[in-house]
């Protein structure tokens, strides 16, 4: 692939008094650093700027106190302990030539203060329809600005891009989009206001136009001024429209900013935004963002998960936008801007689009983690440089049994750091469940995660003359382990779903539920194809996360009658990778009957028996031993069905591991120095944190005791030292 | 019992090459070079064989080629032969698969096997000759592209099924020993282990120059030569614009050009 098609990427653009050196924007976005982690936040965005972002921007900066997002991390801006700490991560992006942005911030009642215990502003009283409190929309309420308080809060606004200044940044961002800051009081879903701050669009316009003016007049040419706008909140006119009021704000406001920053959609539903690849493939805002240029003559960024440059080259010369905006993308590959121009684009580490790095986010109060990218986040505290491997240390080969997400990280990063690797796998493919994950109904995208390994395995094994992959093998047993002659062995045999219905409510199977029976199936037999499926089919659902939605949907749209017996509520944990939303849509529309609250205590051919969890009453009563403290559970119905799908508990494939450590005494025989378990077959986890865990045992393979994570650096805050210059850290009574 | 395996280093080209000065191969640097597919089938087949014979069944990987060749010889070795013979001369630089199929059979002289296996074709030139040529030389019995064999230890005649056009297979028997030239897909070839590979490091290689099988340069002298090796012009494609008369215009011309 020759270099030069893409030039038109690699074309400076002015943005203000700053050059844009490349056409690759790092939009703000969360990770889970804030100011409390600047090493993490510093690292992680370094990255970025070495791998060829021509600007990197902050996650959401809160300008003030007011503005408390609290269980879910944000930078902050608010005194000079916070300037000191966003330093670091400004001070790198420029060392690598990079402009660094700052997103001001302020929440309204989608930032619910926790810690500060503040009431925020806003032009009206409303209470978020955002879950503030994971599972609690409505939960938090804001105070109606009067004029003064209209005054401060600008002044907020100002003062933190003073500070942004003194922290060297490059940009400032004023944040609208995601029905934050301005964008409430544009947003009549919000703004009920009869003053001059209300009612008309022009009224409605003014705080945000104000306030991009204050901030031009404070900063001057110093800083880019540049606004997050969400140019469509999507509930019709209800909201802002781009036919209505987003085309005219972006008119009546583009004198004031240097770039405009554009997205879709709220905060309550931001997964219209970051959308996750079930419901959303690259590039789908432009049916909206492609109007915005005719209203604006300032350059503009926007994103939809671009990851591939021919995509990015069509959507800059039709004219949609100026400049690739990317979060997740971002995130999966730091060096993607490198790679184009190197002519490496077959090297990207695509996004897949599963939101999993959301999710921590959105859940609160934890780091973030990519599927893709195993070094993301873990760039300052365990020292992964996402491109950069260390040589390895010894000539000691490694067999590793099981090509699926650990194996192959893990090997790859073997191979990548000059180790002999021998992977072997009974599937014809590398990427293990990866290859049924991605043939169910919306993620073939997932299987991006697979196809990225296989490509890199090819690669380092042509290089490494040594190391071999062999696919389509037999199961290995011990013996064959023992024989094969490494001297480290991995194993990354995965994990299977409980055949027998073994549960996180009981631990025990579900009486009748056997999956060695015609009519009773586990995900592993779906997939295989080789068990006939009734017209009815009912799935017994104790997992959180995909499995039921969407087994529910493939069977659904192969025309059966499918019913979701769950304990939990269906797909729980697509809350936080925002898909939960258009998946009960799409379940409702496609006529999947949900029995919630439901638990199974009995399979039989044709019927099952089901159960409310709640129905065993109340009131607690001690009843000497061998009695429930509680009453039977009176709520047991049978339903009738053809086929039984048992989406109950995992458990590793760890016998192969179990026998050869139990075989300890025949490992220096045969010249085997350590054998280790990794992934799903140490325990069922997500395929991100299974492709973490094949990442840091290559990583810390010749560490002392590699089967054990090594500690990382901890960013705490140090008893005894003040966060702010002048601050006495004792313990001070207000007496 | 002895069975030879022969066995050859074919080479791969990266997406992107050149061509040698004298334009009649690409340049060495763009080459990737590896164990000729088809003889993944015939080494497996060999030790299917040998395994089943027991200890005393021996098998033989022999190649010609240069001192890089020995890569294939140990990937055959990893997987189990027991030892490996590789010829090279520089004369021998531009042979064909008749002057290699002539070493070969000098080979075949010195270690009296009772078997000798080749794959149906090599990867990189396919010109499938040097199995038949070799056992047209020695004068033994001989079957291509068999897609199934049952040969046990000192048998006199072997039962095999070859592949024929529109799917059609024969069933043969064959007096031993035989030439066999051997199909994709016959087994499936194993991989080598760590130990196997480890091992195939002390395994022994034979290494024969043309004197040691009493050939002369003469002897194999090609009775063919590469002439010119290049990639044939592809066809050429014109985006016609303009309003529709330039359109119409421009394409008469061409159709005239073409027309002559």
């Amino acid at each position: 692939m020759a270099k030069s098609n893409y030039d038109l990427l690699f074309t400076p653009i002015q943005i203000g008094a700053k050059t844009l050196k490349n056409r690759f924007y790092q939009v703000p976005h969360c990770i889970g650093a804030g100011t409390n982690s600047p090493g993490f936040q510093m690292a992680h965005r370094g990255v970025k700027a070495e791998g060829g972002w021509g600007a990197v921007n902050t996650e959401q900066c809160s300008i003030h106190p007011e503005c408390d997002d609290t269980l879910r991390i944000t930078a902050r801006i608010w005194d000079e302990g916070d300037v000191r700490n966003l330093r670091a991560m400004v001070d790198i992006l420029h060392k690598h030539g990079a402009l660094a942005g700052c997103e001001l911030f302020y929440g309204g009642p989608h930032a619910p203060g926790l810690e500060t215990r503040t009431i925020p502003r806003g032009p009206s009283q409303y209470n978020s329809d955002f879950a503030t409190v994971p599972g609690c929309p409505g939960f938090t309420y804001n105070h109606e600005a009067d004029k003064d308080e209209i005054l401060r809060l600008q002044q907020h606004y100002v003062d933190a891009a003073l500070r942004a200044r003194d922290a060297g940044f490059d940009i400032v961002d004023l944040y609208g989009a995601h029905a934050y800051g301005p964008m409430q009081w544009l947003n009549p879903y919000y703004n009920r206001r009869t003053d001059e701050y209300g009612g008309s669009f022009e009224n409605r316009a003014r705080f945000w136009i104000e306030t991009l003016e204050k901030l031009r007049n404070a900063v001057g040419n110093d800083l880019a001024v540049v606004t997050r706008c969400a140019v469509d909140t999507l509930y019709g006119p209800s909201g802002v429209e781009i036919g209505e009021d987003g085309l005219r704000f972006i008119e009546a406001a583009s004198p004031y900013v240097d770039l405009w920053n554009v997205t879709i959609g709220d905060i309550t539903e931001w997964g219209e935004d970051a959308g996750p690849s079930r419901f959303y493939q690259i590039g789908h805002q432009n049916d909206w963002i492609r109007f915005i240029k005719e209203a604006t003559n300032k350059p503009v960024v926007g994103v939809g998960r671009y990851y591939d440059p021919e995509k990015m080259l069509q959507v800059i010369n039709s004219g949609i936008v100026d400049i690739i905006g990317a979060a997740r993308p971002s995130i999966a590959d730091p060096f993607i801007p490198n790679k184009i121009k190197e002519g490496r684009a077959e090297d990207i580490r695509t996004c897949i689009g599963c939101n999993v790095c959301i999710s921590r986010w959105e859940m609160g109060g934890v780091p973030f983690i990519c599927t893709q990218n195993a070094t993301a986040g873990e760039e300052y505290r365990r020292g992964w440089h996402p491109e950069k491997f260390e040589p390895a240390k010894s000539d000691k080969d490694v067999l590793i049994v099981g090509a699926g997400p650990a194996g192959s990280e893990c090997a790859r990063v073997l191979l990548e750091r000059g180790y002999t690797v021998h992977i072997v796998d009974a599937r014809e493919k590398v990427g293990g469940y990866v290859n049924d994950i991605a043939a169910l109904p919306g993620l073939s995208e997932w299987g991006y995660h697979r196809d990225y390994r296989e490509v890199q395995l090819t690669k380092l094994l042509k290089k490494n003359k040594g190391s071999q992959m062999a696919l389509g093998q037999k199961p290995m047993t011990a013996d064959d382990v023992l024989n094969y002659g490494a001297a480290r062995v991995v194993i990354a045999t995965g994990a299977k779903w409980s055949p027998v219905g073994v549960n996180h409510r009981t631990q025990e199977p579900i009486p009748g539920a056997d999956a060695s029976l015609p009519h009773v199936l586990t995900p592993e037999q779906v997939f295989e194809g080789k068990k006939p499926v009734g017209k009815r089919v009912m799935i017994i659902n104790y997992d959180p996360y995909y499995w039921a939605p969407s087994i529910a949907e493939k069977f659904v749209r192969a025309g059966h009658e499918v019913t979701i017996a769950s304990v939990c509520t269906v797909g729980a944990y697509m809350d936080y990778t925002l898909e939960s939303a258009n998946m009960h849509r799409m379940l409702h529309e496609l006529g999947v009957t949900i029995l919630g609250d439901t638990g199974c205590s009995r399979v039989e051919e044709g019927r099952v028996e089901l159960f409310n969890i709640w129905g065993e009453g109340y009131k607690r009563h001690y009843q000497g031993s061998g009695k429930k403290p509680r009453g039977e559970d009176n709520t047991h119905t049978w339903h009738e069905c053809d086929s039984v799908i048992l989406i109950t508990s995992r458990r590793s494939n760890d016998s192969l591991f179990r026998e050869l450590k139990a075989r300890k005494d025949e490992w220096a025989d045969n010249g085997i120095d350590n054998v280790f378990v990794i992934g799903d077959a140490e325990a069922p986890r997500i395929i991100a944190d299974a492709t973490f865990d094949g990442h840091r045992l290559a990583r810390e393979i010749e560490d002392e005791s590699p089967q054990h994570q090594k500690p990382y650096k901890r960013e705490q805050k140090v008893w005894g030292v003040p966060y702010n210059p002048g601050e006495n850290p004792d313990l001070e009574w207000r007496l | 019992m002895k069975i030879l395996v022969m066995v050859k280093q074919v080479a791969f080209l990266d997406d992107e090459f050149e061509m040698r000065d004298n334009d009649r191969d690409v340049e060495e640097d763009f080459f990737e070079k590896d164990l000729n597919e088809f003889d993944h089938f015939s080494v497996e087949e060999a030790l299917l064989i040998k395994e089943a014979a027991g200890d005393d069944a021996e098998v033989v990987a022999v190649t010609v080629g240069d001192d890089d060749a020995d890569d294939v010889l140990r990937t055959a070795l990893a997987k189990g032969a027991d030892r490996g013979i590789r010829v090279w001369d520089d004369a021998l630089e531009d042979a064909d698969g008749i002057s290699i199929a002539k070493v070969l059979a000098k080979v075949v002289e010195r270690e009296q096997p009772d078997m000798v296996f080749t794959g149906a074709q090599s990867a990189d030139f396919g010109s499938a000759v040097t199995g038949m040529a070799l056992a047209g030389i020695l004068g033994w019995p001989h079957a291509a592209v068999i897609c199934h064999l049952e040969y046990g230890r000192g048998a006199k005649t072997a039962t095999l099924r070859r592949e024929l056009e529109g799917g059609l297979e024969e069933i043969m028997t064959i007096r031993c020993p035989a030439v066999l030239s051997i199909q994709l897909g016959i087994n499936e070839p194993r991989y080598a282990s760590l130990r196997g590979i480890k091992q195939a490091k002390q395994k022994h290689v034979d290494e024969l120059s043309l004197d040691d099988l009493d050939l002369d340069a003469g002897a194999v002298a090609p009775a063919s030569r590469v002439r010119r090796m290049y990639t044939p012009e592809k066809g050429q494609a014109e985006l016609i614009t303009g309003s529709p008369a330039e359109q119409a215009a421009r394409l008469a011309e061409i159709i005239k050009e073409l027309r002559g």
